[in-house]
């Protein structure tokens, strides 16, 4: 292959560099390329020059669960455990994927004597591993954030957080604060400016200068840094707390700029892509589920050129407000409104949307697994962690609500299984995802959902 | 599945105090309103021998807005997704103004014509004979005639409390929620007699506990955990009764309790209450806990929990649930005048061995006293709800966003 490239004129050195090159208009312009055999290892597991394929974390998250009934209609939970598992029907989306996807059932959030503050207590028990004393905050900072500290500082950003959700309110789950969220990125054309807009600089262009604009702003940071001292020893305890946590967020921002001043890796799977078309806003599930494909093609690609390496992705809320287009009823008043068919064991219009859901998170697998990355694909170099907030939805059920691990984490998640469990926490889970990550915690939650016990199962 | 422990192992396994006199305990693993299941095919919806018509049908709102004067447009705006005064958790509020001059039908129900509700029309239902009369009332599946329960007779064909055994959606959402730490309910049984089957003189308490229940392997409440009593000035009962055969029976009717109710409605009291509880060989204990209980705040409670909610998700507009509960209430204190004010109920219960300790956890429970002395705090006059509901709404974040009697429906329209 490398032989053939240079008889045509390439180097290794340039297609690194630049990808292809020419002019557009009078504008030079460039393209990138996925990673090519000419680039890599004789492995296609690293770079030629050693270093490794960047692995990255992402959380998924729908609301409303899936079905699994206490008259014995699941609809979701496989019967076979350990590898090979079988595919049930609101699982169809997925199954193309499924042995680089595993499956944890029967896990559950403990509230221990709070109150299951409904369609919040069961997410909010697996990203903060608490059991939130009031809806709307969580007790404890989300695990992503753990995960962005330890993999997110050499990116452009250190986390990426997107709704598709078209909800009323931008929908976030991530916090460090557990009371202030993230602000996500709503619409496929912000997550594009976000990703590929201003400040947006190619990893793979030959041409690449620090940005003037940075740099200034770098110094006016580092300008008050002596001020930031001297008005900290100042001030009282309560304004000392204010000021750290502004100033931290002050600091994350110039470890940001940091990175930009720096000349990116080359990321030979960037493609950057097209801007996206504005969308009717709309929560029908027709419309999220364009969104989510959209955003997370666009989300697929920021990983691949390297713009962030952790992400929080939202498809609808706990609360959903999805419905199906030209109807009345939304999805959420359907779960608990709509009577268990007695033949079936389910809710039959329930468990339709739940796969309606579901084939958006099988869409937006299938965009990562559609980028080549070395010898295997984007996918195969993320731990995508797909959750929801409830199990049996109708009566706010925080038992056995499904969570996914999707992707091999680059070698580290030994994907494709079922784990089943009677009842044991959520965390065990979310403790799994930061190991595998390398996040360095060695054990998550409070109370009852305290664990030091990853699903040593799934971990390579 | 339940697990099955044989006699034999049962009397060396149940939580007891030995001496002459006697005591068991328990946790209540489920409960629920005492509702008889009389569908065929385990069907909810189906017609049965209680509901000849099955449940009662889902709603069509443009129909019943349109009845309350609201144009078809009007109408199918107000119940337009992409209305922003449509709220996913809360429903729309706009519904509520249906009555009379766009009254709130939820605080005016009667402000609303009676919408009625599907009447339960078998004559089998589960319950006890509170007034002591078998030529009242329906007859026990067992076939004891004069079982009293009216509250099954007037709602027992609306959706939320229909079904089989333990798979009513109402049972599920509040039993699930009990048995993930909500609220634990105790019950200690003390007799003096040397024979705990048949006890002329037995004394039966329920207490809360702040202790959670635990669940084993099979997802399935665990017996014979410990719960310390929490002493509580609203939520205890005590009853004098006596055993026949393994059979707890109230001697006397205790004039007023207050039970942890596994409900909207939170509270629930119950005068001249009641009750039957079997001991059954494998340890555990079974039966209701019955009487009269105020039927206005049963109505409040469905209101509290959001009427458009409500309505939504059970098929039944609420002013029908206030008609029909008023119509049929058949009970008052006695010396009250007026109308009833109370409806014949039973609470069904199961519980499990449990250890029960004293509230200074130092001792099991042997003996039925009141722990209220114990309470400093005075009981709450108002639970805190999750959400700031007003005359069975909840406000909308938005307050540019309008609804009420005088409203422009389509205002929002403008808005959105």
């Amino acid at each position: 292959m490398s032989r053939h490239l240079e008889k045509k004129g390439f180097s290794r050195r340039s297609v690194l560099r630049g990808g292809l090159r020419g002019m557009l208009g009078g504008t030079a312009v460039s393209l990138g390329l996925p990673i090519l055999d000419i680039l890599l290892d004789e492995n296609g597991k690293a770079f030629a020059d050693g270093a490794a394929l960047p692995t990255r974390f992402g959380s998924y998250f729908w609301g409303l669960g899936l079905t699994d009934t206490p008259a014995g209609g699941t609809r979701w939970v496989p019967e076979k455990t350990g590898f090979g598992y079988d595919i049930k029907p609101e699982l169809e989306s997925i199954a193309h994927l499924k042995d680089k996807v595993s499956v944890f059932s029967g896990y559950r959030a403990i509230t221990d004597g709070k109150a299951n503050l409904v369609h919040w207590s069961g997410h909010a028990s697996i990203l903060s591993g608490a059991a939130p004393g009031a809806n709307g905050r969580f007790d404890a900072p989300s695990f992503d954030t753990k995960i962005a500290d330890a993999i997110g500082g050499s990116s452009r950003y250190k986390m990426i957080n997107v709704d598709a959700s078209t909800s009323r309110q931008p929908v976030s789950y991530s916090t460090r604060s557990g009371t202030t969220f993230a602000s996500p990125e709503v619409t496929p054309l912000g997550l594009y400016m976000r990703l590929f807009g201003d400040g947006f600089q190619d990893p793979n262009s030959d041409n690449w200068q620090p940005d003037p604009s940075i740099m200034l702003r770098q110094s006016v940071l580092s300008a008050v840094k002596d001020q930031r001292h001297a008005l900290m020893k100042s001030v009282g305890k309560e304004d000392q707390i204010r000021l750290d946590q502004y100033f931290t967020s002050l600091r994350e921002l110039e470890n940001q700029l940091e990175v930009q001043l720096q000349r990116p890796e080359k990321c030979e799977a960037c493609v950057i892509p097209d801007a996206p078309k504005e969308t009717p806003p709309s929560a029908s599930i027709e419309v999220v589920n364009a969104n989510t494909k959209v955003m997370a093609r666009l989300l697929a690609m920021g990983l691949a050129c390297n713009q962030s390496r952790v992400f929080n992705f939202v498809h609808t809320a706990g609360t959903s407000e999805t419905y199906i287009g030209g109807q009345s009823k939304i999805y959420h008043q359907i779960t608990h409104d709509e009577p268990t068919d007695a033949t079936l064991g389910y809710q039959p219009i329930t468990s339709q949307l739940a796969g309606m859901v579901m084939q958006g998170f099988g869409d937006f697998l299938t965009e990562f697994e559609n980028i080549k990355e070395g010898d295997g694909t984007l996918l195969d170099n993320c731990l995508i962690m797909g959750f929801s907030d409830t199990g049996y939805a109708k009566i706010h059920s925080i038992d056995n609500i499904p969570m996914f691990f999707a992707g091999s984490a680059g070698g580290r998640h030994k994907a494709g299984q079922h784990v089943h469990t009677t009842g044991e926490s959520v965390t065990r889970v979310s403790l799994t995802a930061m190991q595998i990550m390398g996040a360095p915690v060695g054990e998550f939650g409070q109370g009852t959902m305290k664990t030091a016990n990853p699903v040593s199962e799934v971990m390579a | 599945m339940k697990k099955i422990i044989s006699s034999a192992v049962t009397a060396l396994l149940l939580p007891a105090v030995a001496n002459a006199e006697w005591t068991k305990s328990y946790v209540i693993e489920w409960n629920e309103p005492a509702m008889y299941f009389g569908g065929v095919d385990g069907s909810i919806t189906n017609p049965g021998k209680d509901c000849p018509k099955g449940v009662n049908p889902e709603l069509d709102w443009i129909k019943v807005l349109t009845n309350a004067g609201y144009s078809e447009e009007e109408a199918k705006w107000i119940r337009n997704p992409a209305n922003p005064t449509r709220s996913p958790v809360h429903g729309q509020n706009q519904v509520a103004f249906r009555g009379k001059d766009r009254a709130n039908v939820y605080v005016h129900p009667e402000s609303y014509p009676d919408p009625g509700l599907y009447p339960m029309e078998g004559q089998v239902a589960e319950g006890l004979n509170l007034d002591g009369d078998d030529s009242t009332g329906l007859t026990s599946p067992a076939g004891k005639k004069g079982i009293d329960n009216v509250f099954y007779e007037t709602l027992g064909c609306w959706k939320s409390y229909r079904g089989p055994e333990r798979l009513s959606s109402g049972a599920l959402q509040f039993n699930d929620a009990m048995r993930n730490g909500a609220w634990t309910t105790v019950v200690v049984v003390h007799g003096r007699g040397k024979d705990p089957l048949n006890d002329n003189n037995v004394e039966v308490g329920f207490y809360l506990s702040d202790d959670d229940m635990v669940k084993g392997g099979n997802g399935e409440i665990a017996p014979d955990y410990t719960f310390v009593v929490k002493p509580d000035a609203k939520y205890e009962a005590i009853f004098k009764a006596k055993t026949e055969n393994g059979v707890i029976k109230t001697k006397k009717p205790s004039e007023q309790v207050m039970l942890r109710d596994p409900g909207y409605t939170r509270d629930l009291e119950l005068l001249d209450a009641q009750l039957e509880l079997v001991m059954n060989e494998d340890g555990t204990l079974r039966g209701y806990v019955g009487g009269y209980r105020p039927w206005m705040k049963v109505y409040q409670g469905w209101v509290d929990a959001r009427g458009p909610v409500i309505e939504a998700l059970t098929w039944v507009e609420l002013p029908a649930v206030y008609y029909a509960l008023k119509r049929t209430a058949d009970y008052k204190p006695k010396g009250a005048k007026g109308p009833n004010t109370h409806i014949s109920y039973a609470l069904r219960i199961d519980a499990i061995p449990a250890y029960v300790m004293s509230p200074d956890a130092h001792n099991q429970v042997a003996k039925i006293k009141s722990y209220k002395a114990l309470v400093d705090e005075p009981p709450q006059v108002a639970r805190a709800t999750r959400f700031r509901v007003i005359d069975g709404l909840v406000p909308l974040p938005d307050k540019s966003l309008k609804y009420g009697p005088d409203v422009d429906v389509f205002a929002s329209r403008k808005t959105n």
